[in-house]
C-alpha cells in the first residue's frame, strides 16, 4: 500500500441537500349505513388498485379445542359464492389481474387482492360476493383439512416456529393468543358446522373495515355502497383482552444434532396507545431492530455467532411485546445469550450517546416514509395498524415528530422499565446434549 | 417515463429513471459476476465475497456503510444471483449522492482485514446453516434442482457454497476477487425516483468517472447440452416429514419468441389459483394445497442471463405416489401440446403478466426496476428493453404456444426431484436417471 494514500485523511460523506417535505396520502373515509368503516386513498400512477377488507373475526374467536377453525374457514371461503363456483372466481379475478386472497390472523380476517385498475368496480364486486355469500361446502372440506393437516405437519417440523409457539403459549397461558398449533386430532374433529356457526357468528359489517388503495378508477365508492351496502349489520366484536404473563422462565426444547440453536426471549411492553410506545420503538431500533443496531453489531457482526438475529415490538389488539431472536451456532448457544443479556443491560444502565440515537431517529423517520409510500398495501397496512389499535390517525402524522423528540435518557428509562430480564421467557430450540450445560446460567433457581 | 441511458469513459453503465411518486430513491449497483462463475475450489465464494463488501473500503470503516445508510434513513442489501451480484440502498431522496459516494468507495477498492475475512465466514456458514442444514426442506427446490438439472459445472455446482470451501476462503481470494470482477467497466449503476436527471450525470461523474476499468477475463463457456433423457433425483431429507416433488425444465433461449411463450406458460400452467395445475393438482385431485413455480427462482423470468429453469414445487402426503402426480400433470401438459391453445386462455394469461410486469417494476420502491434497468444495461446493453416486453408478449400466438409446449415442455427435457421426508441414511446425495 502507498504511504502517501495512507497519510491522506478520510473523506467525509456528502450530507445532500435538506430533505423535500413528506405528506402522507391524503385519505377518504366514510362508513356505510350497515356500519362497515371505508377508506379510500388515491396513491401513485401504477395502474393497479388494492383492496383489503378487514373482519374482526381470528384466531382470538376459536374455542381452546377449535384452533385454526379461523383458517380452516378462510380456506372454505374461497371455495365459492351461492352464484359463483371457485373456479369462476379464480377466472373472473385473473381476468382483472389480480386474485382473491384470504388469510386469517390473530385478530382479523382479511379478504382482498390487487387487481388492474381498470376493474376496480368490479373487482370490489368480487370480493364482496366472496365475502358476504360464501357457500362454505361441505363436500370441500375433507380436501381442505388434508391440507391443513400436512401443513401443520410441516410447520412443525421447523425449529423457528418450534420456538414461536412455545414463547406464544408460555406468554398467553389462558389466552388464544397462545395457541399457534391446533393437535391433530382436534384439527380432524373440526366439523362443516363449526365453520358455518363460526362465520356466522364473526362475520358482520359491524366488524369490517375496507381500505382501498392505489391508482382509483371508476365509481368505486359507488361499487362499496352497492356490493357491501346490504350485509346485514350484526355485532361490533366481543372484547377479549389478554394477560400476558411476565416472569422468567427457560424453556428447552431438544433437537438432537442440530447444528444451531434458535434463540427467542421477550415479555410484554407497553401497548401503542401508550405514550410510551413510540419511545419502545426508538429502544428496540437501537438494541436489536435494525441491521446497526447494539446486539446485531455485537453477535453478528463483531462475533460471527449468527445470521439471523433480529429484535421486534409484537402487536395484538391492545397488547404489545419485545421479542428478540437469534439463530446461533449450537457452540455458542450460551455465549450468544450473554452477549443479548449483556446488550440489554448496558442499556438499562446508560443512555446511548446523543450521536448513536440521532443515527436512529433519522433511520426510524426514513422508513416511516418508506413505508408509506413503497406499495398501496403497505399504506393499508400502516392505517389499518392505526385504526384496529384504536389510535388516532394523527398518529402517523406525528410520528417522526414524536420520534425526533425522543432524549437518550428515554431511551434507557424504557430499557430499565420494560426489559427487565428476570422476567423474560426464554426459549431455545436445539440440541439438548450440546447445550444443556451452556443454559445453566439462565435457569430460574 | 423516459430512461437515460450512456456510459462513462471507464466503462460503467448508467441509467436513469425518474419518478416522483414518493420523495425517496432507489441507488443499485450491479456487477456482471454471478455465483456461476466462482473458483471452482471456492464453492460459495462469490456469496461470501458481497457479504466482504460491507466489511470496509477506503473512507468507510467496518459498519460505518451500514450506519451511514440507516442514519440517513434508508435500508440497503445485497445479493448474489446466477448471473449478477448487486448491492442497492433505498433512501430519502437527498441523499442520492450520500448513496453515490458510499458505492464508489467501495468500487474504489476495499479495506478488508483477517478478522473481517473471519468474521463474515462465521456470518455466512450461519447463514447456510439457518437456510440449509438446520431447516427441513432447507435448498428445496432453488439449490437443488440446478445441481441435478444442469450438466455443466457453472450451471450445476453448490452455489451457497460446500462449509469447507467457506471456512478455506483466504484474503488472498478476496483480493484477487476483487480485482477481477469488480471494476466499472464490469457494472452497471441504475438510479430510480425523485431525482433531477439533469443533475445526476455530474453527480455520477464526480465520483465514478476517476475509477480505473480493469481487463476482463473472457466469460466461460455456460451453455448446457440439449437435455435428450428424463432425470429423477432423490433426496432424503431427515428433517422433513411429509414428501415434495419438484419438476424442471430447460428454459428456450433468453429473448426468443418461445422464451415469451415459456413466460405465458408459466402463467398459465402454475400462476394463481385459476392456473391450470392448481386447479388439476389441489382443486381436482387434492395431492397438494399449492403449486408454486417460476422461471428463475431467485428473481424473475428478466434478471438473468445464462442458461435458466423453469421449476414448480409441492408438497404431498405420503399416500399419493410421485408417479400419480407426474401423470395428471403429463396430462395437462400433453393437452397444451396436442392442440392450439384456447384463445381466452391466452388471453388472460398476458393479463396476469401485464399485471404482473407492474408488480415487479414496482417491488421495493422502484428497486424492482432498477434491478431490470441494470440487468437489461448489463446483459443487453439495452436497458429500453423492459419497455418492451408487455409487447413481445402480446405477439405470443396459440401456436406458438403449442410449438413451445412441444420443444420445452418435453418429458425429455424435465428434471423431476423427490424429497424423501424423515429417510434414515447419511447419504444425502442419491442420483438416479432414467
Amino acid at each position: 500500500m502507498n504511504p502517501a494514500e495512507i497519510a491522506e485523511p478520510r473523506q467525509t460523506p456528502p450530507q445532500g441537500p435538506p430533505p423535500k417535505p413528506f405528506r402522507l396520502a391524503a385519505t377518504g373515509d366514510f362508513t356505510l349505513p350497515n356500519g362497515i368503516r371505508v377508506t379510500l386513498v388515491p396513491y401513485g400512477i401504477v395502474p393497479k388498485v388494492s383492496v383489503r377488507v378487514f373482519v374482526a373475526a381470528g384466531g382470538i374467536h376459536e374455542s381452546a379445542g377449535q384452533v385454526w377453525l379461523s383458517k380452516l374457514n378462510a380456506e372454505l371461503m374461497k371455495e365459492g359464492t351461492h352464484t359463483r363456483s371457485a373456479g369462476q372466481i379464480a377466472r373472473e379475478a385473473a381476468e382483472m389481474g389480480g386474485q382473491v386472497e384470504i388469510e386469517s390472523g390473530s385478530d382479523f380476517t382479511s379478504v382482498g387482492g390487487v387487481a388492474l385498475s381498470d376493474f376496480g368496480p368490479q373487482f370490489v364486486a368480487l370480493l364482496a360476493d366472496v365475502l358476504t355469500a360464501p357457500a362454505l361446502p361441505a363436500s370441500e372440506l375433507p380436501r381442505l383439512k388434508a391440507d391443513l393437516l400436512r401443513e401443520l405437519s410441516i410447520d412443525r417440523s421447523e425449529p423457528g416456529a418450534l420456538a414461536r409457539e412455545r414463547f406464544l403459549k408460555t406468554l398467553f397461558p389462558d389466552h388464544p393468543y397462545g395457541r399457534m398449533f391446533p393437535s391433530e386430532a382436534d384439527l380432524k374433529g373440526l366439523t362443516i358446522e363449526d365453520v358455518r356457526t363460526f362465520y356466522g357468528r364473526n362475520f358482520d359489517a359491524a366488524r369490517t373495515h375496507l381500505y382501498v388503495a392505489g391508482k382509483l378508477e371508476g365509481d368505486l365508492r359507488q361499487a362499496i355502497e352497492d356490493t357491501f351496502g346490504g350485509w346485514h349489520e350484526g355485532q361490533a366484536a366481543p372484547d377479549l383482552p389478554a394477560h400476558p404473563a411476565e416472569s422468567r422462565s427457560l424453556h428447552l426444547i431438544d433437537r438432537p444434532g442440530a447444528p444451531q440453536s434458535n434463540l427467542l426471549m421477550g415479555l410484554p411492553v407497553a401497548p401503542p396507545s401508550s405514550p410510551d410506545y413510540i419511545a419502545l420503538d426508538v429502544m428496540n431500533s437501537l438494541l436489536g431492530g435494525s441491521f446497526a443496531s447494539r446486539i446485531t453489531s455485537n453477535i453478528r457482526e463483531q462475533k460471527g455467532y449468527t445470521y439471523s438475529v433480529h429484535s421486534q415490538i409484537g402487536t395484538r389488539r391492545n397488547l404489545a411485546y419485545w421479542l428478540q431472536s437469534a439463530d446461533v451456532t449450537t457452540a455458542v448457544t450460551g455465549p450468544s445469550l450473554r452477549e443479548i443479556f449483556y446488550e440489554i443491560e448496558r442499556l438499562r444502565q446508560d443512555p446511548p450517546s446523543a450521536s448513536e440515537l440521532e443515527g436512529i431517529q433519522n433511520y426510524l423517520a426514513g422508513i416511516f416514509v418508506l413505508r408509506n409510500t413503497i406499495s398501496p398495501d403497505a399504506i393499508i397496512g400502516q392505517l389499518h395498524f392505526v385504526d384496529s389499535q384504536g389510535l388516532d390517525r394523527s398518529y402517523l402524522s406525528t410520528y417522526v415528530q414524536k420520534v425526533m423528540e425522543v432524549k437518550p435518557a428515554d431511551v434507557q428509562r424504557m430499557a430499565a422499565t420494560y426489559l427487565d430480564a428476570s422476567k423474560m421467557t426464554i426459549v431455545v430450540v436445539g440440541d439438548q446434549a450440546e447445550i444443556a450445560g451452556q443454559l445453566s446460567p439462565w435457569r430460574t433457581a | 417515463m423516459p430512461i437515460t441511458y450512456y456510459k462513462l469513459p471507464n466503462g460503467l453503465r448508467v441509467i436513469l429513471y425518474p419518478d416522483s411518486t414518493a420523495p425517496t430513491v432507489v441507488t443499485a449497483v450491479y456487477y456482471r459476476i454471478g455465483f456461476r462463475v466462482e473458483p471452482r475450489d471456492r464453492t460459495g465464494f462469490a456469496h461470501l465475497f458481497e457479504h466482504m463488501m460491507f466489511q470496509g473500503s477506503r473512507n468507510l470503516g467496518k459498519m460505518e456503510f451500514i450506519r451511514l445508510v440507516q442514519a440517513n434513513g434508508g435500508v440497503l442489501n445485497g445479493s448474489t444471483r446466477f448471473d449478477f451480484t448487486n448491492y442497492f440502498e433505498l433512501l430519502p431522496s437527498n441523499k442520492l449522492e450520500t448513496a453515490l459516494w458510499a458505492e464508489a468507495d467501495r468500487m474504489q477498492g476495499l479495506a478488508i482485514t483477517q478478522e473481517n475475512l473471519e468474521n463474515q465466514q462465521g456470518v455466512v456458514i450461519n447463514e447456510v446453516k439457518s437456510a440449509i442444514h438446520n431447516e427441513p426442506y432447507g435448498g428445496f427446490p432453488w439449490l437443488w434442482m440446478p445441481q441435478y438439472a444442469n450438466s455443466n459445472w457453472y450451471n450445476s455446482h453448490n452455489f451457497y457454497g460446500e462449509l469447507k470451501d467457506i471456512e478455506a476462503a483466504t484474503l488472498a481470494d478476496v483480493q484477487s476477487f476483487f480485482k477481477t470482477y469488480y471494476a466499472p467497466n464490469n457494472a452497471a449503476l441504475a438510479i430510480v425516483g425523485d431525482f433531477d436527471p439533469a443533475q445526476a450525470p455530474q453527480m455520477v461523474g464526480k465520483y465514478f468517472a476517476a475509477i480505473p476499468p480493469a481487463e476482463l477475463p473472457s466469460p466461460p463457456d455456460l451453455t448446457e447440452p440439449r437435455q435428450e433423457s428424463e432425470r429423477t433425483a432423490v433426496r432424503p431429507d431427515p428433517l422433513a416429514n411429509r414428501p415434495a416433488l419438484a419438476f424442471a425444465y430447460h428454459m428456450p433461449p433468453r429473448n426468443s419468441p418461445e422464451y415469451f411463450a415459456m413466460g405465458l406458460l408459466d402463467q398459465m400452467l402454475v400462476q394463481g389459483d385459476d392456473s391450470l395445475l392448481y386447479q388439476e393438482l389441489v382443486k381436482k385431485h387434492g395431492y397438494t394445497g399449492a403449486v408454486s413455480g417460476a422461471i428463475n427462482e431467485l428473481g424473475n423470468m428478466f434478471d438473468y442471463d445464462g442458461p435458466m429453469l423453469w421449476t414448480t414445487a409441492l408438497f404431498h402426503d405420503a399416500a399419493v405416489t410421485p408417479a400419480q402426480i407426474l401423470s395428471s400433470i403429463d396430462a395437462v401438459v400433453e393437452d397444451l401440446q396436442s392442440k392450439p391453445v384456447d384463445q381466452r386462455l391466452l388471453d388472460r394469461s398476458v393479463t396476469k403478466m401485464r399485471s404482473s410486469l407492474y408488480d415487479i417494476m414496482t417491488e421495493f420502491g422502484g428497486f424492482g426496476r432498477a434491478d431490470l434497468l441494470a440487468c437489461s444495461a448489463l446483459f443487453d446493453d439495452d436497458p429500453s428493453r423492459i419497455d418492451s416486453l408487455e409487447a413481445e408478449f402480446r405477439k405470443v400466438t396459440p401456436e406458438l404456444v403449442e410449438r413451445t409446449a412441444r420443444e420445452y415442455l418435453r418429458k425429455t427435457n424435465r428434471t423431476v426431484l423427490l424429497i424423501e421426508p424423515g429417510a434414515d441414511s447419511a447419504d444425502a446425495d442419491q442420483e438416479e436417471s432414467n
